[in-house]
């Protein structure tokens, strides 16, 4: 019975505390990206510019670890029974992704644009025994563009 | 081409869905085939069961009957009734098995079949017990347990529960234990039919080993009577309610032809109470 209440528990407060910290992040992303709207963060490798416009250009970049709740654990863990998309784990990801791009931006305020963006993904702390909870990191990383005047 | 900053009008990456029912649908599934194993497995134990030899399952018996510290074979009560039984055995039931009879002092008005022919007669049973006849049909209901041998489904239907919930919780998991408790209400209609067989056969074997079947419901009269639910409660669950029990009783023993006659007394040891 103890371990059931234990259970039930936690599932409980992974819940509530998980949605509300989930909600509280995704108010925060949501206004930091309109206000790094004028920045832009793109994917390709060479833009057409003359080298002696561009005053500087430096790596930049923005980690986010974010970590899974006990609900969306169990819901992924029953989901893994029956197969199909792990929606509960999908928010995390988004999330993570978000937050380091955000963070990658923050690092470069004043540049004209962030050129070359990668984003790696990792889980960590996760032990080799399967009954613990991992985290997700997402890494994002690209080259800040200053052009002159 | 110009670029134009603007912020996405949806989230493609998030599916919009309601975590909660998700999860209840999923753990509702889990549920669903878990039972189905389960009930699965308890239709394949009645097949297998009945072609178990009973040399068989009393070699499997004998070391866990044999670690059951609490019983005793050896007592004077336990040998009465062990006597009792050997009569029935040799008039009537004529069943093959070795039948042992074992006492253990317990406030619990109950007896039980356990595999190989061991039967455990609970001390507060006895004290209860006012006929001779009233007691050989306590003994024969058990026997009657042997020809359809349902100890074994019994005990093949809590090791199949015991195998899944270890397998998915884990060992020794009170979650497990809940669901066990759960799971006994469907395991009642099981029992609820097996009992008024065991009845059935033990009212033969009354008429066949004293000629009438008198004393057969006094038991139950008895029990009816003291209507105290709550030490009463686990006798009442798994043996049918009382009334219909002794009705049915009534009704075999008129069908039958089956006479009610005078008691035989019971040994006074039966009813001693165990010093405080």
């Amino acid at each position: 019975m103890n371990d059931l209440t234990i259970i039930i528990t936690l599932i409980a407060i992974g819940y509530i505390a998980g949605t509300w910290a989930e909600k509280r992040h995704y108010r925060s992303i949501e206004k930091r990206e309109r206000e790094f709207l004028d920045l832009p963060a793109i994917t390709i490798k060479n833009v057409d510019i003359d080298d002696a416009k561009v005053k500087n250009a430096e790596i930049v970049y923005g980690g986010a670890v974010i970590s899974v709740d006990y609900f969306k654990r169990i819901l992924a863990g029953l989901r893994n029974i029956f197969g199909g998309s792990v929606k509960s784990y999908e928010s995390l990801i988004d999330r993570a992704r978000r937050e380091a791009l955000l963070r990658m931006k923050t690092m470069a305020p004043d540049a004209t644009m962030i050129i070359n963006v990668r984003i790696e993904t990792s889980t960590i702390g996760r032990k080799s025994h399967k009954k613990s909870v991992a985290c997700l990191e997402a890494f994002a990383y690209g080259t800040a563009i200053y052009l002159k005047g | 081409m110009k670029y134009t900053a603007r912020m996405p009008e949806t989230n493609v990456n998030v599916t919009p869905t309601s975590p909660l029912r998700e999860f209840f649908v999923l753990l509702s599934g889990v549920i669903a085939i878990i039972v189905g194993i389960y009930l699965l497995l308890g239709l394949a134990l009645n097949i297998i069961v009945p072609r178990i030899p009973m040399t068989f399952e009393r070699k499997l018996a004998g070391p866990f009957i044999n670690s059951m510290a609490s019983v005793d074979r050896s007592s004077e009560k336990a040998q009465t009734a062990q006597k009792l039984l050997d009569v029935i055995q040799k008039r009537y039931a004529k069943l093959p098995y070795t039948f042992t009879v074992y006492l253990q002092e317990s406030p619990r008005i109950n007896a039980v079949a356990l595999p190989g022919g061991n039967i455990v007669v609970f001390s507060g049973l006895l004290e209860k017990i006012e006929s001779e006849n009233e007691l050989a049909f306590i003994l024969a209901h058990e026997m009657g347990h042997y020809v359809n041998r349902d100890h074994l489904k019994g005990v093949g239907r809590a090791l199949v529960f015991i195998m899944i919930s270890a397998m998915l919780l884990g060992p020794d998991s009170s979650a497990g234990n809940l669901l066990a408790q759960s799971l006994n209400v469907t395991e009642m209609a099981f029992s609820r039919n097996q009992e008024t067989l065991a009845d059935e056969f033990a009212l033969n074997a009354l008429h066949g080993t004293y000629g009438h079947v008198g004393g057969s419901a006094d038991f139950f009269i008895k029990l009816s009577k003291e209507a105290n639910t709550g030490l009463w409660g686990h006798y009442f669950s798994t043996h049918p309610e009382n009334l219909k029990r002794i009705a049915h009783l009534k009704n075999y023993s008129r069908i039958h032809g089956f006479a009610e006659k005078l008691l035989r007394n019971i040994p006074a040891i039966i009813n001693k109470k165990r010093p405080a």
